[in-house]
């Protein structure tokens, strides 16, 4: 029994240790940074430029889409270029593999094709 | 290691690794079916995306057929890529039961989507690819193949359950599910790798074989204990079950019979899989968390449960507390009853998916008619539907675990493995489970209330129209409740083939 709850107080311990680490970082901070509040301090911050509008600034949806199918590419380069380097060592099984890889990869770019999102209107 | 390895100059040669089809032909038969799925919906018209449907479910069927051969040829296990996957008669099983889940599912979808106006193709093709997810699931024997299909299973779900996007009951539903769903795998994901730290290994049987109860490092703990808190999350088990209710609530119905069974069936097995392989001689850790989390698990689903007026949340906690009851084996795993304990839980798990499948049919089925998801617009169900009620009233008293049905069945094999585990918590869980089967009467039983002995809302005793692929799915689910009460021995053969 005593071996049981040695066991959980590692938890316990791993928990406490957790909670009591932020809660030091944060604490030591606030006692030893000043406190000058100014309107510039609390002014957004983005790349040292002043911000103009608001943060709720609206870009265009379709972004995204391209954003997701530069994804797909994405992975499938950090594949094949490895893949690529040790082609002769893995021959015909390893063309097979990364032909079933590509051709699922390209079944996405068809669905995105179908659906229309390649055309910018 | 890593110096030696890039010091040498020599590359060993590449050979294949071997490569059993037929073991693999259930998951090569299903992404065959989601390609199909995926580009018919492409390049068909809207009018004939009904086809899409059909596919889906003869899709599952097929992938059915090798999991027969496979059942029938003889082999007890067969494992791949260095034990990363294991194909033998307990993983067998637990995918057939996905499988016929997934197949009742897309009954119960077919008509919902067709008049709801919803995306169809993207649907069917990510409910397969979420069940083929838990069928990789079955066969997982590995640390990074457990994580591979949780994820191939939950992120498909995660969408799903926002499926009505006008609704925002069902962007809250999938909300919720996503953000809880991504904090329950980083945490389980941080414990795999405490795991691998103090094993050296991946592989769950050369885990099991590391640690020992009593010798086991303060690392060690810390990782079997994230890692059962990350699927506590997947079963929404008690303190971990708050997204349960919402998710329910909001996601279309299908989607909700889908979650509440064969999602959770997908956690169980992950769970059996890490418990059973990984950590058999980590009793002292894993049983007295397993048992505080099935009794509150079970207590605080049934007490929730009690106050609804909805009741598709109703069900929600009437599922969260059959979790409990699902539990309660688990917590005695790795003792002297571990093998009764395994039977007991996939009994479980196979009779919950027929009759929680069964009773979201049903629901499906009445609210076709009075368009609400209220208890008091059940009133009267049998004057009008004499068929829906009763049928209605069976799957009730299965889940409540009334004989001759098969949630008798189930609950019997539960406190049959608690009791004989001989242990004094296990003594403990099963006075708690008859307690608590006694309090899920009260909310089963109001419901069979409401269909027997109250009046019809409105007084509209217009009948039920219900479509055929809908009867169907009440016929499989009812036949297979029945079924399992009447011929327990079907079942309880179970108990000599599943060795894990």
């Amino acid at each position: 029994m005593s071996q049981l709850l040695r066991s959980y107080l590692t938890v316990a311990m791993f928990g406490a240790i957790g909670v009591l680490l932020a809660a030091l970082l944060l604490a030591i901070s606030a006692l030893v940074r000043p406190n000058r509040p100014n309107a510039d301090k609390s002014k957004v911050y983005e790349s040292g430029v002043d911000p103009i509008g608001d943060g709720w600034s609206q870009s265009q949806i379709r972004y995204y889409v391209f954003a997701l199918l530069f994804v797909i590419f994405d992975v499938e380069t950090v594949f094949i270029f490895p893949w690529a380097t040790q082609l002769e060592r893995y021959a015909g099984f390893g063309l097979l593999e990364m032909g079933i890889f590509v051709f699922v990869l390209l079944l996405g770019l068809v669905y995105a094709w179908r659906k229309g999102v390649l055309r910018w209107v | 290691m890593l110096s030696t390895l890039l010091a040498s100059d020599v590359v060993a040669p590449f050979s294949s690794p071997k490569i059993d089809y037929h073991a693999l032909a259930p998951e090569l038969v299903l992404a065959g079916v989601i390609v199909a799925v995926l580009l018919a919906d492409l390049f068909l018209e809207e009018s004939k995306k009904w086809v899409l449907s059909t596919i889906a479910g003869f899709g599952l069927l097929a992938a059915f057929i090798p999991i027969v051969t496979l059942a029938v040829s003889g082999h007890r296990a067969r494992s791949m890529f260095g034990g990363a996957y294991v194909v033998d008669t307990y993983s067998l099983l637990v995918k057939g039961i996905f499988l016929l889940a997934g197949y009742v599912v897309v009954l119960l979808s077919q008509n919902y989507l067709e008049e709801g106006d919803y995306y169809q193709g993207e649907y069917y093709f990510l409910l397969l690819s979420s069940i083929l997810g838990m069928v990789m699931m079955g066969s997982s024997r590995d640390l990074v193949t457990i994580f591979v299909s949780l994820e191939f299973l939950s992120i498909p779900a995660y969408m799903l359950a926002a499926w009505r996007k006008r609704d925002l009951k069902s962007n809250e539903a999938g909300t919720k599910y996503y953000l809880l769903g991504v904090f329950a795998s980083a945490v389980m994901l941080y414990g795999m790798s405490l795991l691998y730290g103090d094993t050296g290994t991946t592989i769950l049987k050369g885990i099991g074989a590391k640690l020992q109860n009593g010798s086991m490092s303060p690392v060690a703990v810390l990782g079997i204990v994230f890692v059962i808190i990350g699927f506590a999350f997947k079963v929404s088990a008690v303190p971990f079950h708050n997204w349960a209710p919402d998710t329910y609530q909001g996601a279309p119905t299908p989607i909700t019979a889908f979650l509440s069974v064969a999602s959770k069936a997908a956690g169980f097995v992950a769970l059996i899989n890490l418990i059973y392989v990984a950590f058999p001689h980590g009793g002292d850790v894993f049983q007295p968390m397993i048992g505080v989390m099935a009794a509150s698990t079970m207590t605080l689903g049934n007490v929730m449960a009690l106050r609804q007026t909805n009741i598709v949340r109703m069900l929600a906690y009437s599922s969260i507390s059959q979790g409990g009851f699902i539990l309660m084996p688990l917590a005695v795993a790795g003792g002297k009853s571990s093998g009764n304990a395994l039977t007991a839980i996939v009994t479980y798990l196979a009779v919950y998916a027929a009759t929680n499948l069964g009773l979201f049919a049903v629901i499906i089925a009445v609210s076709r008619k009075t368009r609400s998801g209220e208890v008091s617009s059940w009133g009267g169900l049998f004057s009008y539907a004499p068929l829906l009620g009763v049928l209605a009233t069976a799957f009730l008293a299965s889940l409540a675990g009334i004989p001759p049905l098969g949630g008798w069945v189930a609950k019997f094999g539960a406190f049959r493995a608690v009791i004989t585990s001989g242990t004094n918590w296990g003594y403990a869980l099963a006075i708690v489970g008859a307690v608590n089967s006694v309090i899920a009467f009260g909310y089963y039983g109001s419901l069979m209330r409401e269909i027997w002995m109250k009046p019809v809302p409105d007084g509209d005793t217009a009948p039920i129209r219900t479509p055929s692929s809908l009867n169907a799915a009440l016929m499989i689910c009812g036949g297979a409740t029945l079924a399992l009460g009447v011929v327990p021995g079907i079942i309880l053969r179970f108990s000599d083939i599943i060795k894990l």
